[in-house]
């Protein structure tokens, strides 16, 4: 018996346990007993994270498309060609003809690695993530206003506050280890709000349940200032402090008034008034939001009221307060820290920068780096149905199942002239691809992942890969190689670490010596520096934080005749993402077996449809075969789909229109119409 | 009763390992202690109950029941070493004891008692519970058992096997650490046992609104955690992996807060809310078990409440459960 301390692949709470493994093979899993945000426990997910580790179905080997079919070939021969179509694209159609996609289950050195490959070998910017689906609204909304996209406090400020306002986060099943402190903190005496039309676990235990339309949080934000503002609730000193551009607000917010609101809500305007004397009154209280925030055509705005709403009331740069979006994937905040970003080097640095470009030039000893900003990867889509991209490099993601509009998705990536897809399963993408490379998936291999505080943490390789399977970073580090690049050469995930810390002011002082234990929290600029749990202490980041006001705008698509329902999306507590891993999982894979859909009760009888009925869901991009799940957890009007399911595919139903600023999905809200299926 | 220094102990542990896997309590970089190998870490014998169940040296989370090839179930050629495992605490003992008896009643389960038949199993107890407190001793239940008097080792074999093991020490204990172990003996149950065994009564007499229950389910997030950690909890999934000319059965922990559990292939599920759920697991431990087996199936080692993240392990319900109700 063997126990290997790692960091769970799922959420980006970052628990760490103990994989057990007996002759090379998993045998099940171990909680830290330590560990400051785990501390003994974990979630479903996290109790079965060793399962699908050795499943059959696992890539063993690179596969290459001849005649149609996706045959075994060696590694010479797939790398071999990938450089080769990928130079040949590049050389017909320009650098910016190809794009990578980089991964947030992958770690922060593959993160880097793949980054350097995009920008130091094929001379592109064209190289993003996931975050773009699912924080790109926190990083744009929040750089902007405080000026650094994290979340500002820690996971143990939920133990320290009087007051949690939770918007748009199902938490107890999205970070159920967070979302358990936050039941415990209620136990303990915290007053919670929960904004969320659905009825939440955490609902439940709330003071206050605002079920406000979807898409109208601007809406109830502005209204909820306005409250603060006009009972004199605000926290003055902290305003005139710390703060610009109060007084365009101000004036913003001065015609929401709660009736205003609720109109625009569906609230009462009693609600708005009780959150914002509930909210404003607390000495401390914080904020915890997610997708339910950020993904919206206007997802910038919601957050830019976020942050106005706690710097309103001094809620910034102290225990127990903050601005506290919650990113998804183990990962998602280290792809964005290592500059897995269409315009941004690792730590937030600007690829507009001169000075910048310069540094990383001279570090990766290249002549020079593209200037101009690449392809947010939700705009990929378009700009290869344009003509403009004609080779894409996946690595570790599913867009065929993650991405709005399925139908366009597919169209796009089958049209692609070269498509790469470096995975641990032949995900739905990968089926597409041209030439399949085989990776090694987080029990196989070494590195760190940064957590949702950003706590960056050590994984420890438990077991061999499977077959000829390497780890993402060797296979990035093979390929520069055969494009002719010698500064891709490391003995270890440590020396890449090295040079991503020596480049990234932010990652300064982390070395993986360092990291045993508990990890340590960026900022961290030198090696003597203990890492920081709470940001914006004295000042912000960008000096003052900015008040953005902002207007309310609908959603794009809204119910209508033929459409009569709200779509929204997100995903369950068993499984997943789009279940690569979860749905071979034998004990979550039982317990969501399928697609399903949530309809309110009285929607149900309406329509004369009864639980487990199998339906017809229809959108203006496409249908899909599901089942219903007749419930009240959703309000009338309101249907709610997992994305994880392959058969029966919510985003064959979502519309790709994207925020003008950040590029994300507006995932939350389309209209539909839902039949039975005789 | 033989007493050893801690030096005497290390060379005792050590000698072993010709013979035997040895297991027992190590500290891991983290300071999570395990139940381990000495090549994994310092040995940590202090501290009480280690947080993974010692009985998953015999019922692992996962594993392999057959696999089957195009010849058909090949015997398996693993040559068996058998183990020797320290760190079951007294009431670790008393779970173990439990489960023997399960996994032999009526059936054998042949991949439980592969290891578990030719193990020898040590208890430890004594003041080497959290911050010195008293783990008092087994007095049974398992092969020979360690007592920490505070300063030295007392060995007490029980078994043929534990007293062949210790055949070559001479009975060395001085009267005052015998009494000091006698002492021991007599603790009076703690506080917790009084409110399990209050529980039990409670829930046997049918006076436990379901309101309870929904309560209770509402703060359950379904970590199956409580089952996970739990050394009397024996109940496993079963899955099939298939590859070409190949199949592989195995079996892993089930936990009874899992929706999958109990539900029908219509749908239909007779434990189908969080709270018929969390009533089950309770009940099952200090209202069915009693009447199967003549005694309550938690032994309160408290593994499932230090596991929990919202705090409604065992004894954590049953103190509310009597507070509230009686």
């Amino acid at each position: 018996m063997k126990r290997t301390l790692t960091v769970c692949p799922y959420c980006g709470v970052g628990c760490t346990f103990y994989l057990v493994s007996d002759k090379g093979r998993l045998v099940g899993v171990e909680p830290s007993a330590t560990h400051p945000v785990s501390r003994g426990g974990l979630c479903v997910k996290g109790w079965n994270a060793y399962a699908f580790v050795h499943h059959p179905d696992r890539l063993t080997t690179p596969l290459v498309r001849r005649d149609g079919l996706l045959c075994p070939a060696s590694w010479d021969e797939a790398l071999n060609l990938v450089i080769e179509k990928l130079q040949a694209i590049q050389a017909k159609h320009g650098r910016d003809a190809v794009m990578f996609a980089s991964s947030a289950k992958a770690t922060n050195e593959e993160n880097f690695l793949l980054m350097k490959l995009a920008r130091a070998v094929f001379g592109t910017n064209n190289i993003d993530h996931c975050a773009r689906l699912c924080h790109s609204s926190t990083v744009t909304g929040l750089a902007e206003t405080f000026g650094s996209g994290a979340m500002t406090n820690s996971i143990s400020c939920l133990d320290q506050t009087e007051v949690i306002l939770v918007i748009g986060s199902n938490t107890t099943e999205q970070h159920p280890l967070i979302g358990s402190r936050i039941l415990n903190a209620v136990r303990n005496g915290v007053r919670l709000i929960v904004a969320d039309n659905r009825r939440i676990r955490l609902a439940r235990h709330a003071e206050l349940h605002l079920r406000h339309k979807n898409g109208s949080d601007v809406a109830l934000l502005n209204g909820i200032m306005h409250v603060i503002i006009s009972e004199g609730l605000t926290d003055r000193d902290f305003i005139a402090a710390r703060t610009e551009n109060y007084d365009a607000l101000a004036k913003s917010v001065a015609e929401w008034t709660p009736e205003r609101s609720a109109d625009a809500t569906g609230l009462k305007a009693d609600e708005i008034i009780a959150t914002a004397r509930l909210f404003a009154g607390a000495e401390r209280a914080m904020i915890v939001y997610s997708m339910g925030i950020t993904q919206h055509s206007h997802g910038v705005d919601n957050v830019r009221c976020i942050a106005s709403l706690a710097m309103l009331t001094g809620n910034v740069g102290r225990t127990g307060t903050g601005v506290n979006p919650l990113r998804g994937q183990n990962n998602v905040q280290g792809g964005c820290d290592m500059g897995a970003l269409p315009d941004l080097y690792s730590g937030y640095q600007k690829v507009s920068d001169q000075k910048i470009r310069d540094k990383f030039a001279r570090a990766w000893g290249v002549d020079e780096l593209p200037e101009s900003p690449g392809l947010p990867l939700t705009r990929a889509m378009d700009a290869a149905s344009a003509g403009h991209l004609q080779g894409m490099f996946i690595m570790g993601e599913n867009p065929m199942l993650s991405d709005p509009d399925q139908g366009h998705a597919r169209k796009v990536l089958e049209n692609l002239e070269l498509l790469v897809v470096q995975d641990i399963f032949l995900t739905e993408t990968a089926a597409l691809a041209d030439i399949v490379l085989p990776a090694a998936c987080y029990a196989e291999k070494e590195g760190t992942f940064t957590n949702t505080e950003r706590r960056v943490q050590r994984l420890h390789k438990a077991v061999a890969p499977p077959g000829t399977a390497r780890a993402d970073w060797e296979i990035i580090c093979d390929l520069a190689e055969r494009a002719g690049y010698p500064g891709m050469r490391y003995n270890n995930t440590a020396e890449i670490m090295n040079e991503a810390a020596a480049l990234t002011p932010i990652y300064g002082g982390i070395t993986d010596d360092r990291l045993d234990q508990h990890g340590l929290q960026w900022p961290c600029p030198d090696s003597s520096h203990p890492g920081t749990p709470i940001l914006h202490l004295d000042h912000f980041t960008r000096g003052r934080g900015r008040f953005s006001p902002v207007t309310h705008r609908l959603p794009a698509e809204l119910p209508d005749e033929q459409y009569p329902f709200v779509l929204t999306t997100g995903r369950t507590y068993f499984h997943w993402h789009t279940g690569s891993m979860t749905r071979r999982t034998h004990l979550l894979h039982r317990e969501e077996p399928r697609s399903f859909i949530e309809l309110h009760p009285d929607d149900a009888a309406r329509i004369g449809v009864r639980d487990r009925d199998k339906l017809l869901v229809i959108s203006r991009r496409g249908q899909v075969h599901t089942e219903a799940r007749v419930t009240a957890m959703v309000i009338p009007g309101v249907v709610f789909m997992p994305f994880h399911f392959a058969e029966g595919a919510a985003n064959a139903l979502t519309n790709n229109i994207l925020d003008p600023e950040s590029s994300i999905p507006e995932f939350k809200v389309c209209a539909v119409s839902v039949e039975k299926l005789l | 009763m033989i007493k050893l220094t801690s030096d005497q102990l290390d060379q005792f542990i050590t000698s072993l390992a010709e013979m035997w896997e040895v297991r027992l309590p190590i500290l891991l970089s983290d300071g999570t202690r395990i139940i381990g190998s000495l090549k994994d870490g310092p040995l940590a014998l202090l501290g009480g109950a280690i947080l993974s169940k010692p009985t998953a040296a015999f019922f692992p989370q996962h594993g392999t029941v057959f696999i089957a090839t195009e010849d058909g179930v090949p015997e398996s050629t693993d040559s068996l070493q058998p183990i020797f495992i320290l760190g079951f605490t007294p009431r670790d003992l008393a779970c173990l004891r439990f489960i023997d008896r399960f996994f032999a009643d009526g059936f054998c389960d042949d991949l439980y008692f592969h290891q578990r038949k030719s193990a020898v199993v040590a208890g430890i107890s004594g003041y080497c519970g959290p911050y010195g407190s008293l783990l008092a001793p087994a007095g049974g239940d398992c092969d020979l058992e360690f007592f920490w008097e505070g300063s030295s080792w007392l060995v007490i074999p029980y078994s043929s096997a534990g007293k062949a093991l210790v055949a070559e020490f001479t009975d060395s204990a001085p009267p005052e650490a015998e009494n000091r172990y006698r002492q021991a003996v007599m603790t009076p149950p703690d506080e917790n046992e009084r409110f399990l065994r209050r529980a039990s009564e409670l829930l046997r007499g049918n006076s436990v609104p379901d309101s309870f229950w929904v309560e209770i389910g509402d703060r359950c997030i379904a970590c199956t955690g409580c089952n996970l950690a739990c050394p009397t909890c024996t109940c496993f999934g079963v899955q099939d992996w298939r590859s070409a000319k190949r199949v592989e059965r195995s079996r892993m922990w089930d936990s009874c807060q899992l929706d999958g559990f109990m539900r029908e292939a219509s749908g239909h599920n007779p434990l189908g809310s969080e709270a018929e759920r969390s009533r089950r697991r309770i009940h099952h431990k200090l209202a069915a078990d009693p009447e199967k087996w003549g005694e309550i199936s938690c032994f309160l080692c408290g593994r499932c409440d230090a596991v929990c993240p919202t705090g409604i392990g065992i004894i954590a319900v049953a103190r509310e459960l009597v507070t509230r109700f009686g």
